[in-house]
């Protein structure tokens, strides 16, 4: 059967490369968009690791120090902005840190195992970090006052993703994060992990996970960064009337600083926007690619079937049933699908096979593939369906003096 | 002979309307796509209000600083421009500005943010803003460090509702600024004038701008000729050779004056992360690939809608195959078929070409309307038209000669039988 659907293919075949053409560009353009498609509903399901409800950030923009210098007057300027703010009434837990959720930018670095680099993002945070965001530690403990004795090592918080990656099966807590030499040469204190905590993405639902390392900020200590970031959980309830006043005691405290005031919700929604709108932008101009060849190859196999009128009258004459006919028809289109879609997977497979696969795991990979193919299957078919039908309705007698 | 072919073409239309209907849907919604994108990049780069004088003016966008371990790319800092830009051969004038900054006010206890540049008093006459009301601050504002603020329409009407502005006051960020001028909106993609609120440099909560090398700000310099710019791009990265720098982990700075096409080409190739300004080390810029790239991408999306098209236009021409055996049994050659079969379907590109004109306009006006990208004025102009005119031709023909020269090859005997694979 398949053998002879093949020869039907092949007997038009300058007519079908086309349709098969097509076919294949649909297929590219299906499997870019449900890739990402894929990607983000995958990233959706996963846990995110904190809890953003009833969150606010104040970013401080201030003359900055160089990277690696200390500003003493800008540090213990920060620490009594987090004190006083702490206090305040609406205020349940304050901390302040250097990145957060659904910030735009982010802090990375890499390590090395067995040769192959890992990326990590990483934040410099306060003790009361775990209570502003809901952090759950899975082993070991988040920073506490006991850390302040801690000397030749730096305590850090790693997520679980990274503990699997370092050490696997093995304990975390206790281990040394590997990490490169110092650019300058100078030996690094090593990062001992004193906890583990679930999960962390911080750039949202759709963001893929990555490793995250926290690191102790002290803003009683002489030297360090001045943090950027002020992250508070405000009492359930709390308006956004609370704002102003909380503007007014920072500039109070520092009348020549900038301050902005956002809630993680705030944060989230324009994060939302941003990774949604491009991508919906792209779908509703490819629904409408595929409407289009839809109609068109509709039209197309159609119009072959009217040409082929006398064939199929013959078939019906020797005896073919009507659905038998309509079967032939949809067969070819299905061979014509088949041989389209090997050419396109043989392409598409080339991406993981040269690890040019960027943001996309191999999972997502094959969900999008096994996806589109199928639609495009689906596709094709319903196209297939009308003409098809109209074939059945071949009256032999007519169809044999048709000229 | 054009004439019969059209009214040929008009019958063959007629007679298969499916087809046809097909047909101008395909067209016609890859000419919108096309034409919306021509839009928006011709909104992006063409001279208007107030960039009235861009043909003329280069700006420092971009500055990239190197070490032997790491580098740091971001816009210029004051001190970059204001010691090493000045007296350019063949600048006219120049301007030093802040990047927007996004500024809260409490109007009526709910927060609304504002983007707040901070200018010199040159940039006012570098650019040729009108004025709803009142004017611009001038230099000696900004030498005296005045607090005066210049607004947007859409902020006039965010602090005083459809009253008059001039005089008044407005507080943002904790600064109070009265206000000496109003200017319609201009959209946020025209990054060197874009605004919601102008205010003097010197407001500024710290004066310790003034000592950066990098980050937060941008040169404008208005040359007497677009001739000098190469002058001037030379000279500038001549000068970035000799940049003290104040900070040991860097031993070079790259940067150059750019044109429009350049910075955008230089921001689309190089994204956030990749090193020199997307160009070389000397900063040269590459404005020819970046329009190439994006032919290519035009192409790219159109191979579907072509082929589609093509395969819809075999169709029909197999169902035509016994009036091409009469006209070739009566002597038509390759040729004539050929022309009138691209004549035919280029006028089928125009008619849908038309249809999404409408399309691409009514598309605009929705995008503006919605406010998705702030202050745009995206609109059909004669260039967008032109350019869609242009795609469509291109379209017709891309689509037409495939199936024209399938046809002319048609034999005649083959053709009168009505048969042809």
């Amino acid at each position: 059967m398949t053998r002879h659907l093949l020869k039907l293919v092949w007997n038009r075949k300058r007519t079908n490369l086309l349709l098969m053409a097509e076919i294949f560009f649909s297929f590219l353009v299906l499997f870019a968009i449900v890739t990402v498609g894929v990607f983000y509903a995958d990233n959706f399901r996963r846990p995110l690791g904190y809890a953003y409800e009833n969150v606010w950030r104040v970013a401080i923009e201030m003359p900055q120090a160089r990277p690696g210098e200390t500003d003493p007057a800008a540090l213990s300027r920060a620490r009594q902005l987090l004190v006083e703010v702490g206090q305040m009434p609406e205020v349940a837990a304050a901390s302040a840190a250097f990145t957060s959720p659904y910030d735009d930018g982010e802090w990375t670095s890499e390590y090395k195992v067995d040769g192959h680099a890992y990326d990590y993002m990483m934040d410099e945070v306060t003790d009361r970090f775990r209570d502003v965001l809901g952090l759950q530690v899975v082993r070991g403990r988040w920073f506490s006052a006991e850390d302040d004795a801690a000397a030749g090592f730096e305590p850090v918080v790693i997520n679980a993703r990274m503990a699997r990656e370092i050490f696997g099966e093995g304990e975390a807590v206790g281990g040394i994060v590997p990490q490169e030499k110092s650019t300058d040469g100078e030996p690094r204190t090593e990062k001992r992990v004193i906890g583990v905590i679930g999960d962390f993405r911080q750039h949202g639902e759709f963001s893929a996970p990555t490793d995250y390392v926290f690191l102790r900020h002290r803003l009683e200590k002489a030297k360090g960064n001045t943090p950027r970031l002020l992250l508070l959980r405000v009492r359930v309830g709390t308006t956004a009337g609370f704002e102003e006043p909380l503007m007014a005691r920072l500039r109070a405290i520092a009348p020549d600083w900038s301050f902005k005031i956002e809630s993680l919700e705030e944060l989230r929604a324009s994060n939302h926007r941003q990774r949604l709108a491009p991508v919906l932008a792209a779908g509703v101009i490819a629904g409408f690619l595929l409407l289009m060849v839809a109609l068109g190859l509709t039209g197309v196999l159609w119009q072959t079937v009217t040409q082929r009128t006398r064939e199929i009258g013959l078939r019906r004459a020797k005896g073919a049933t009507a659905k038998r006919i309509h079967r032939q028809i949809l067969g070819e289109v299905a061979v014509m699908t088949s041989l389209a879609l090997a050419l396109g997977v043989a392409i598409v497979i080339q991406f993981p096979l040269l690890d040019l696969l960027g943001f996309v795991s191999t999972g997502v990979f094959a969900a999008s593939l096994v996806l589109s193919a199928a639609a495009i299957y689906l596709l094709a078919l319903a196209c297939g369906y009308y003409p098809g039908l109209l074939a059945t309705r071949v009256q032999p007698a007519a169809a044999l003096h048709y000229d | 002979m054009l004439a019969s072919y059209l009214r040929l073409a008009l019958k063959v239309f007629g007679r298969r309307r499916f087809f046809t209907a097909v047909s101008l849907f395909g067209i016609s919604f890859t000419l919108v796509v096309l034409m919306v994108a021509v839009a928006i990049v011709d909104h992006v780069l063409t001279p208007r209000a107030p960039e009235t004088r861009q043909d003329r003016t280069l700006g420092l966008y971009f500055a990239s600083m190197q070490g032997k371990h790491w580098g740091w790319n971001s816009e210029p800092g004051f001190m970059l421009i204001d010691r090493y830009g000045r007296g350019l051969p063949g600048v006219e004038r120049m301007s030093i500005f802040s990047t927007p900054q996004d500024v809260p006010a409490y109007l009526a206890g709910t927060r609304v943010n504002f983007d707040l540049k901070r200018t010199d008093g040159e940039f006012w006459k570098i650019l040729d803003f009108t004025f709803l009301e009142g004017g611009p601050f001038t230099s000696d504002d900004v030498d005296q460090a005045r607090f005066v603020a210049v607004l947007n329409d859409t902020s006039r009407r965010r602090f005083f509702g459809d009253g008059r502005a001039l005089g008044r006051t407005i507080e943002v960020d904790g600064q109070r600024f009265q206000v000496v001028g109003v200017v319609p909106d201009v959209p946020r993609l025209r990054e060197v004038p874009f605004a919601d609120i102008w205010v003097p440099l010197t407001t500024a909560k710290s004066d310790s701008y003034r000592r950066e090398l990098m980050g937060g700000f941008l040169g404008l310099f208005l040359a007497r000729a677009s001739e000098d710019f190469p002058a001037i791009k030379e000279e500038f990265r001549a000068r970035m050779k000799r940049v003290e720098l104040t900070d040991s982990h860097y031993d070079s700075m790259v940067a150059v004056p750019e044109t429009p096409a350049e910075r955008l080409a230089n921001r689309i190739e190089v994204g956030p992360r990749r090193g020199v300004i997307g160009t070389d080390r000397q900063g040269r810029t590459h404005v020819g690939r970046f329009w190439a790239a994006l032919g290519l991408l035009a192409l790219l999306f159109m191979l579907l809608p072509t082929v589609n098209l093509v395969n819809l236009n075999m169709s029909r021409i197999m169902e035509r195959a016994s009036e091409i055996g009469v006209r070739k049994a009566f002597g038509a050659t390759a040729g004539t078929l050929i022309g009138q079969f691209v004549v035919e379907n280029v006028a089928l590109t125009l008619a849908g070409g038309a249809i999404g004109l409408v399309l691409a306009a009514a598309v605009l006006r929705a995008l503006t309307a919605s406010g998705l990208i702030p202050y745009a004025q995206l609109q059909m102009n004669g260039r967008v038209f032109l350019w869609g005119l242009g795609l469509a031709v291109i379209f017709g023909v891309l689509s037409g000669a495939y199936p024209a020269w399938r046809m002319s090859r048609l034999h005649p005997v083959q053709a009168l039988a009505g048969g042809g694979r």
